[in-house]
Parts: C-alpha cells; sequence; structure tokens
C-alpha cells in the first residue's frame, strides 16, 4: 500500500512538472492560433499622453469592439502601433503589459513640436530628435515618411511597396556619415589633450595634400588665416583635418565616450552605428576628423551629442517615458540620469561659443529670417550617388539652452541650405511651446 | 472529537464563504443557496459516516472538489451548476448507499462481471451518441452512463478474480469482451482506464517483470492496433501526437486547452477573468484548463494536492484491512479515481491522449459524480469501522 501511494505520487509529480512547463515555461501566448492574442486588440487599453497632457494613442469604442486613435502619422515611429493584423511596435509594444492592464503612459513627447517637426521636413525623407539639454527628455522624434497608425489597413501594401521604406525609423535606424557635424567633437578631443588654444591662428589655403590624396574645403574655398572657432564656424577641412592626424586613435577615444558606435540606453530599440577600432592611416584620419571614413551615425546619437555639449559636457541619458501610472500598481517615475561627464565644462563652453558663432556667421546661420539666439553645426556629408546627405545639430537659447536638436535629410544637399531652416523652425516652436 | 470536528468545518466554511463572495461579486445572478445547500448535505455526510463509525476524512477533499467544481460550472454557465447541483445532491444518496451497501455480501464474481457487460451491451444497443461515443441510456426520462457504473463492477470482478485465483482464461474472455464493447461505442477513455487499474492490481498483487513488460507491450500494441483499426481513435491520436499540424481540427481542442494554462500563468487570470469558454466541451473535457487558466499554477497544484490527500486518505484505510478481498477492491476503486484524473490531466497536458473523461468530482456530469460518491462511499465502508477519536 505504501508503494501504491508512492506510485500515486509519481504519477501526480509528473503532472505538476508537465503542469509547470505548460502553465510557465512554455512559449506559446502570441501563436496565432490563440485567441486571446487577438482579444487584446479588441480591449481597451492606456492612453499615451504627451508632456501636456494631449493624447497621443487612445481607445475608442465602437459599441462592441476597441480600436486605438493616433493624434498624428508620424508617431507611428516612437508611439508605435497596435494592430490585430500588423501587430505592435514602437512604445505600444515597450509597454504593452502596463497598457494592456489599462495603465497609462505620459511621454515627454510634445505633440506641438512633433506636429512642426513632421511639417517642416515636408515629407523628405530624414529624421529629426529634439531634446532637452539639462534631463534628456525627447521632445519630439520624428522619422519621414512616416506611416499613419490610422489608416494601416488600407495603405499597408503601399506602405510594403515604398522603395523610401517608411517602417525604418531613421531616427534609430538609420546609419549615415556625420560629416562635417563631428567637427565639434574633433574641437572638443583636442582640448582635451591640449593640442589646441582657441587664440591660435591656422593657415587655410582651401585644401590639404596627403601623400598623392587631397582633403579640401567645401567649395575649395581658402579661408586663410583663422582661430579654431572661426574654422568651426565656416567648417574648414583643412584645419579639422590637420587636428585630427595629429589625434590619430585619441579622437577615436572621444567619438567612443560620446557613444557613437554604441547603441543609446534608451526605451526604443536604436542602432549603435559604426565606429572603426583604429585608424591605419593619416588620411583616415583627415577622412575621420570631417566625418567621411567609415564613421555611421544615426540622428539619434547626433540630438545626444548635441544636447551632451548644450548641457556643459554632462550626458543625459535620453528618455521619452516620464511616467506609467494608473491601475493598481505604484506609479512609475523616469527620473533624469547622467550618463557620464564626457567633456570638462570649459571645454563644453568652448564649443558652444564655437558653435554660436557658426550660427551668427558661419555655415549655421539661417537663410531666412528669425529672432532665435542659438549655436549649431552643419553637415554636407558625401554619399555619393543620390547627392550629400544634409545635417544639421545646434541647441538653444545661447544662454542655458532649453533644447537641443539633430536634424537629418537623406539626399538633401547642402546642410545649410535644406538642414538649418528645419531645425531652426523646430527648436522656435520648442521653445515657444516650453516658455 | 469535537476540536478536530470544529476545526475541520471552520476552514470548510471559510473556503465556502470565500467562493461564494467571488462568485456573488462575479455574477450578480448566482443561486448562493446552492453551495449552502451543498454544505449542509456533506456537513450531514460528515456527521453521519462518524456516527456509523466509519472514517469521514474524505468529506472535506470531496466538498472542496465539488464545490471547486461548482464555482467553475456557474463562471461557465449557471444552467451546468445547477444541473450539478442536482446531481451532487443525488451523489450524496449514492455515498451512503456505497457506505452501508458495500459489505454487507459479495454476489459471485461472474455476476458483477456479467452485469458490466451486460449494462456495456445495453448502452451498446440502445445507446444515444454524444462528443463522438455512443455512451448514453435515457431511462425514465433521465439520460445516464452505465459505463460509470459498470467500471465499479468491473473492479469487483477483478478483486475477486485475483483474491480467489479464477482461471486465466475467465478474465481474458471477459476483459477481453468489454475492451471490444467499449470500442464498438467508441468509447476510449473508460477502456484504458480499466486497463491500467487492471494492470496495477495485477502488479500489486503480485509484482513480476515480466508482467509488466506484458502489459508494457499490451500497451503499445494496443495503441497501435486501435490507430490502425480505428479512425475516430486515430484522429485523437494524432491530436495527441501532432496537434500544431492540426490547429483547426484536431488538435484544436487540445491546443486551446494548453493556451488557456499558459494564460493562467503562475497565479492565474482570476476567477472570471479567463478565455477558456472557446475549448469545445470545456464543462465535462477541460474544466481543468479553466482553473489553470483563472487559478494559476498555485490553483492546478492545489487541486492536484487535494486528490493526493484524497488518496492518501483511501491508502492509510486500506492499509489495515485483513481481508485482501476488501482492501482489493478499495484498492480497484481508488484507483478508478486517481488514475482517472492522471489521465484527464495529463491528456490536457499531452503526456498521454485526451480521453475526453470527466475530471473526478469537479467536471460536470451527475452520473460520474454519482458514481464516483458511490466509490468513496464504498471505500470509507470497506475501510471499516474504527474506534473513538
Amino acid at each position: 500500500m505504501r508503494k501504491t501511494f508512492l506510485s500515486i505520487v509519481t504519477m501526480f509529480g509528473l503532472l505538476c512538472l508537465s503542469l509547470f512547463y505548460w502553465q510557465v515555461c512554455a512559449d506559446i501566448q502570441n501563436h496565432p492560433a490563440n485567441p486571446r492574442y487577438y482579444q487584446m486588440f479588441k480591449e481597451d487599453r492606456g492612453v499615451i499622453f504627451d508632456r501636456h497632457g494631449v493624447p497621443l494613442a487612445a481607445s475608442a469604442s465602437d459599441g462592441s469592439v476597441y480600436a486605438r486613435n493616433y493624434s498624428t502619422p508620424s508617431l507611428s515611429h516612437v508611439v508605435g502601433y497596435f494592430h490585430q493584423r500588423y501587430g505592435m511596435t514602437g512604445l505600444e509594444r515597450r509597454y504593452h503589459e502596463d497598457l494592456s492592464q489599462g495603465r497609462s503612459l505620459i511621454t515627454t513627447l510634445d505633440l506641438d513640436v512633433q506636429k512642426v517637426a513632421e511639417k517642416a521636413l515636408a515629407g523628405r525623407q530624414g529624421a529629426i530628435v529634439a531634446i532637452k539639454p539639462t534631463t534628456g527628455e525627447i521632445l519630439a522624434l520624428v522619422s519621414s515618411p512616416g506611416i499613419d497608425g490610422n489608416a494601416l489597413d488600407g495603405n499597408w501594401s503601399s506602405y510594403l511597396d515604398d522603395e523610401r521604406s517608411p517602417f525604418l525609423n531613421r531616427a534609430t535606424h538609420g546609419l549615415y556619415p556625420p560629416g562635417s557635424v563631428v567637427k565639434p567633437l574633433v574641437y572638443g578631443a583636442a582640448l582635451g589633450e591640449g593640442l589646441v588654444e582657441r587664440s591660435q591662428t591656422w593657415q587655410d589655403q582651401g585644401s590639404l595634400v596627403l601623400g598623392n590624396r587631397t582633403i579640401s574645403n567645401y567649395g575649395g574655398r581658402a579661408h586663410g588665416s583663422i582661430t579654431i572657432d572661426q574654422a568651426l564656424a565656416v567648417s574648414s577641412n583643412v584645419v579639422f583635418a590637420q587636428l585630427a592626424i595629429s589625434l590619430g586613435d585619441r579622437l577615436l577615444e572621444m567619438f567612443r565616450r560620446f557613444n557613437l558606435g554604441i547603441e543609446v540606453g534608451f526605451d526604443l530599440q536604436n542602432l549603435g552605428g559604426f565606429l572603426p577600432s583604429g585608424v591605419a592611416s593619416d588620411y583616415d584620419a583627415a577622412q575621420m576628423g570631417i566625418g567621411q571614413g567609415e564613421l555611421l551615425v544615426t540622428p539619434l546619437q547626433m540630438a545626444t551629442v548635441a544636447s551632451t555639449i548644450a548641457n556643459g559636457g554632462a550626458m543625459m541619458r535620453p528618455y521619452v517615458v516620464q511616467e506609467v501610472r494608473g491601475g493598481l500598481k505604484m506609479r512609475q517615475i523616469t527620473r533624469p540620469q547622467i550618463t557620464s561627464q564626457v567633456l570638462p565644462p570649459s571645454h563644453a563652453s568652448a564649443l558652444q561659443e564655437a558653435m554660436i558663432l557658426a550660427a551668427r556667421e558661419g555655415t549655421a546661420r539661417t537663410s531666412r529670417p528669425s529672432s532665435l539666439d542659438y549655436g549649431g553645426k552643419t553637415g554636407t556629408a558625401q554619399t555619393g550617388p543620390g547627392g550629400d546627405h544634409a545635417w544639421f545639430i545646434g541647441f538653444a537659447p545661447t544662454e542655458r539652452p532649453r533644447v537641443a536638436i539633430a536634424v537629418l535629410v537623406e539626399h538633401g544637399g547642402s546642410g545649410s541650405q535644406m538642414a538649418v531652416p528645419i531645425g531652426v523652425t523646430v527648436m522656435e516652436a520648442a521653445l515657444g511651446i516650453d516658455q | 472529537m469535537f476540536r478536530t470536528l470544529y476545526r475541520t468545518w471552520f476552514e470548510f466554511a471559510g473556503w465556502l464563504f470565500c467562493l461564494s463572495w467571488w462568485l456573488f461579486w462575479l455574477q450578480r445572478q448566482i443561486c448562493w443557496w446552492q453551495p449552502l445547500v451543498l454544505w449542509v448535505s456533506f456537513m450531514v455526510l460528515f456527521f453521519l459516516t462518524k456516527q456509523l463509525g466509519y472514517d469521514p476524512g474524505a468529506l472535506p477533499f470531496v466538498a472542496i472538489l465539488v464545490l471547486t467544481g461548482w464555482v467553475f460550472l456557474t463562471r461557465l454557465n449557471p444552467t451546468w451548476a445547477t444541473q450539478q447541483f442536482w446531481g451532487a445532491l443525488v451523489a450524496c444518496a449514492a455515498y451512503v448507499g456505497g457506505l452501508w451497501g458495500c459489505r454487507r455480501r459479495f454476489a459471485h464474481p461472474l455476476v458483477w462481471a456479467g452485469a458490466a457487460l451486460a449494462l456495456l451491451l445495453a448502452t451498446a444497443l440502445f445507446g444515444q451518441s454524444a462528443g463522438g461515443a455512443r455512451a448514453w441510456i435515457t431511462l425514465f426520462g433521465l439520460r445516464f452512463q452505465p459505463v460509470e457504473l459498470a467500471r465499479i463492477f468491473l473492479v469487483f470482478y477483478l478483486a475477486q478474480y485475483f483474491t480467489e485465483g479464477r482461471a486465466w482464461w475467465e478474465l481474458v474472455l471477459i476483459l477481453g469482451a468489454f475492451f471490444l464493447l467499449l470500442a464498438w461505442q467508441r468509447d476510449l477513455g473508460p477502456a484504458l482506464l480499466v486497463f491500467f487499474v487492471f494492470w496495477w492490481m495485477s502488479l500489486y498483487w503480485k509484482f513480476t517483470w515480466p508482467k509488466l513488460f506484458v502489459y508494457i507491450a499490451c500497451t503499445v500494441l494496443g495503441f497501435i492496433s486501435a490507430y490502425l483499426w480505428f479512425p475516430h481513435l486515430r484522429s485523437r491520436a494524432m491530436a495527441w501526437l501532432w496537434p500544431w499540424d492540426y490547429l483547426d481540427s484536431k488538435g484544436y481542442q487540445v491546443l486551446q486547452g494548453l493556451f488557456a494554462l499558459r494564460s493562467g500563468g503562475l497565479v492565474g487570470q482570476g476567477l472570471g477573468a479567463g478565455f477558456a469558454h472557446v475549448i469545445p466541451n470545456v464543462h465535462t473535457d477541460y474544466l481543468f484548463a479553466v482553473i489553470g487558466e483563472e487559478f494559476g499554477l498555485l490553483g492546478t497544484f492545489s487541486l492536484l494536492v487535494v486528490y493526493l490527500a484524497l488518496a492518501f486518505w483511501a491508502v492509510r484505510l486500506l492499509h489495515v484491512v485483513e481481508e485482501k478481498r476488501v482492501q482489493m477492491i478499495g484498492l480497484g476503486l481508488t484507483l478508478l479515481l486517481h488514475v482517472q484524473v492522471f489521465l484527464v490531466v495529463g491528456g490536457i497536458l499531452r503526456l498521454v491522449p485526451f480521453t475526453g473523461m470527466t475530471l473526478p468530482l469537479v467536471s460536470f456530469g451527475s452520473t460520474s459524480l454519482v458514481s464516483q460518491f458511490a466509490m468513496l462511499g464504498m471505500v470509507a465502508g470497506l475501510g471499516g469501522k474504527r474506534g473513538g477519536d
């Protein structure tokens, strides 16, 4: 009888083991044959708000079934979408657990800035990321072309066929050569290594011969005798190529400190880009110094670069979800967090001054009248076929910056003509709302 | 003695109160008096068993199981719960019948075997089909499953077969006829159950390795021949082995059960919050999956622990019984219940092919409830009178 009982216990032990597997371990929840998976798309769900409490994504019922509504199409790359047939992306996916329990997200996004940025790109392929430098809050994140989360059913096949890849989040997953927008980093590295004095003058004859190859300024212009600040303002390739050659591998070290080549710790998935492990020759170093080498970056990374410079060299971790609240659980609040002090504050302010000079007198001047007092740096990244990519990174206002930005327009041509006006418009919107 | 009683019933009343409250909160149209009446009847049974000098230890566990079943049936469909309620009341009478009747006299083993076969034959000839098997008989307007009764009779026969050392060809004939009749009705579950119980009783009576190998070989051969010759059983086997290949057809029920269990996770979705009502025949075959989804791993483990406690109660009782025949009957009845739990839960978990039997004492089904109460009454009766507490 004892053995009988033990056998029954063994039998039940087998059931318990199997139960443990099927109830806790098995990975079958999202199987297409599971009706629960589809049920969640028909149920009410938490709201995603912008920083002022305007709903970005909310569920509405048609009497029997709930569906998701999005405030503006460009949100599909940051807020994402949530659809029975096409699944979920972005914050909808990342915070699915909370949202499905009726909890709400309060994001750091500003719907007005987001809309202005979306409009400023005017359908061109590109990306804009606006950050609050002191905290790392993302105010706007636009990737264009976007997809309309409200019209997935009708447009899906055209999105799939679209050669401009609307599904790609260019802000987090687009990899681009940075061009001249890396020059502030070269400047910062040179200051750190004591290779440059701000009063020192440099001779710029318009080109620099390295063996049998030549590095030329944009348009072949010779700027003559200039300080380093002026060199940044006019974006002198000759001066920065020379600095990069003297820095060598130490330049890569500075890039690494700015998180280039490394994924940004962020609420959304993103790519780390590509940073070579070393420079093989002077020519390689010179190319790196003007952002034309093998280096590849995302707009999000360049936005954090601008934000770090604007924040006195302290890099803040970017974030887009300010708060998760509602339901039975505790409120979950994101606190601003310093990733690292990348530059000493004095070097950061030197960089700021050089960028302000660029915005007042140099390449980052805006072609349209604006009262905005800002600093910035343009870039025109040569890419071969299709035309150059236009870059702009900047911050505003010049005293205690409250917004930093990165703008990229694919094949947009000159950074000064294409990217600067867009950046200025978005920064104006951000400050106008934020003041 | 009174302290024990007080404690047991205090705990039990707490259980009942919690369940009723949950349900009241969940479904306003709850028939609150049903669990109350059930509770009172179980209490009466408890005192009656005690008063008659038998061990009433099974009743708190039975009460937990029956009331859990009732709660989940109410959650699914209050009509089922009401039907189950009346079934449980009849079952209480069956318990008393089992308690009183089991030791009165033992008829000749062939009488039991004949009765079992006659019941099956009647079902095969006059029965009605439901759920793929022709297992129902209607008598005086009441529908019931004779096989539930037939397998108890067969256990009586088997116990006496071993203790009296009857001729093996007689056993082969009777078991063969039993299985053939069940195959004719296309009812795989009871056949498998009775086969395993026979196997277990035989090994308990006298354990030898060759016997074990013969039984294992028989099981494998049985499966293969069932697979080859019975299309109904073949589709069950395919649902067992390759459910993912037959998502929408044969494998649907099995997979929906697994999805339900997985969605329960550790602590469950909460009573009424599950999605298990999509499972076909959920109230009879798959109530365990509903419990798994809504009470989680904690709930299913607890349920299995209650069954184990019931087994422990029976084994402890039968352990001291001296008369071998009585012990074998008691063992057979206990095994009928617990092997059925294994086959049902194991079937849901794909450990064994799913056989479409009820989860004893929990699932919807009056006939099985009545027969299981009778069995427990018999086990209590076979355990014999005990001294005072």
